[in-house]
């Protein structure tokens, strides 16, 4: 009875347990929690030399999707241009002013804007974001384009 | 004492794994459904001041939007102008058709890309290139990939050591540019 008892069928756990934390782990390194500025359903035009991203040196940076309409969107949001990049500028400005308390409103910010429009959005859409950005002191653009045709 | 080591042995402390096991499962099902990998993106790191008034050589002309206030000089800065043409009558109008190569309706035109790559190539091998900043007009009905089309050929030119170009962009006006 009493051996009956101890070969009772209890599966050991603990090897299941450690392969579950490790696929975890696994996911949880690969996954990009600053996806979510990204929108994926843009078309990205190809361009071959586009280059990897290189954050070096790189203080911050400003996303911007722009949709086929236009629309520029912000963590899915479609957000006014001039009110949300002015908005950015001014935080942006007041970060910057920590390393350089001379800066005034207008001046260059150190700030990258990154540009992710889709690859059929007419240009005076684009064209009016870059032209707000560079009211409010943006001057380093970063375009975005995917290296070669996704699928391929 | 025989007896005391059996109580001992089945006083045992067990950790009830299945609780955790639960939780672990559940995290991963969270994190397999929620996985998807982005593509990689690469960028064209471009510096885009605003335009600034410009004059060619020998000719009173502006190009750009901004044209000089009342009693400004305007800045003599040697320009290359690239204009991309497309064709509103056209089935894609949002399509370049060709590229012009100095100013509209003066400048040479070439079909393709390619073309403009190697006739820009011509343009800055010549170390005495008096050109100091690249202006891209772009018809405001033209895709964005197109425009792309044009900075990777501008990214890929190879200037002589010591010399930078500025780069903008100008939106044309749609009627203004009419194309072949």
């Amino acid at each position: 009875m009493a051996e009956l008892e101890q070969s009772e069928g209890k599966p050991n756990l603990t090897p299941i347990l450690d392969m579950v934390f490790q696929l975890i782990t696994f996911f949880m390194l690969v996954m990009n929690f600053k996806a979510g500025a990204l929108d994926t359903s843009l078309r990205l035009p190809v361009v071959g030399s586009a280059r990897a991203v290189d954050a070096q040196g790189q203080t911050s940076l400003l996303i911007l999707n722009i949709d086929k309409q236009g629309n520029l969107n912000v963590y899915g949001q479609p957000r006014p241009v001039d009110s949300y990049i002015a908005g950015e500028a001014q935080a942006e400005l007041l970060a910057a002013r920590r390393q350089n308390p001379k800066l005034q409103f207008g001046d260059e910010l150190p700030t990258t804007v990154v540009i992710r429009a889709d690859r059929a959005t007419e240009y005076h859409m684009v064209h009016r974001v870059i032209e707000t950005c560079q009211k409010y002191g943006f001057r380093n653009f970063a375009l975005k384009a995917l290296n070669k045709e996704e699928g391929t | 004492m025989a007896r005391r080591k059996g109580r001992r042995s089945k006083a045992e402390v067990e950790l009830n794994l299945a609780a955790m096991l639960d939780m672990a499962f559940q995290l991963l099902t969270f994190f397999i459904l929620t996985f998807k990998p982005a593509p990689v993106e690469g960028q064209i790191n471009v510096r885009l001041p605003p335009p600034v008034p410009v004059l060619q050589p020998g000719k009173q002309r502006d190009i750009g939007e901004m044209a000089p206030k009342e009693g400004e000089v305007p800045r003599g800065v040697n320009t290359l102008v690239i204009t991309l043409n497309n064709n509103l009558q056209s089935k894609d109008p949002g399509r370049a058709l060709s590229y012009t190569i100095g100013e509209y309706g003066e400048g040479t035109q070439v079909g393709t890309p390619e073309q403009l790559n190697n006739r820009l190539r011509e343009i800055f091998a010549n170390p005495i290139n008096p050109f100091e900043q690249v202006i891209i007009q772009v018809p405001s009905r033209v895709r964005y990939a197109e425009l792309m089309k044009v900075v990777e050929v501008f990214t890929r030119q190879k200037l002589p050591a010591g010399k930078k170009l500025s780069l903008s962009f100008v939106e044309l006006p749609q009627e203004a540019a009419g194309g072949p």
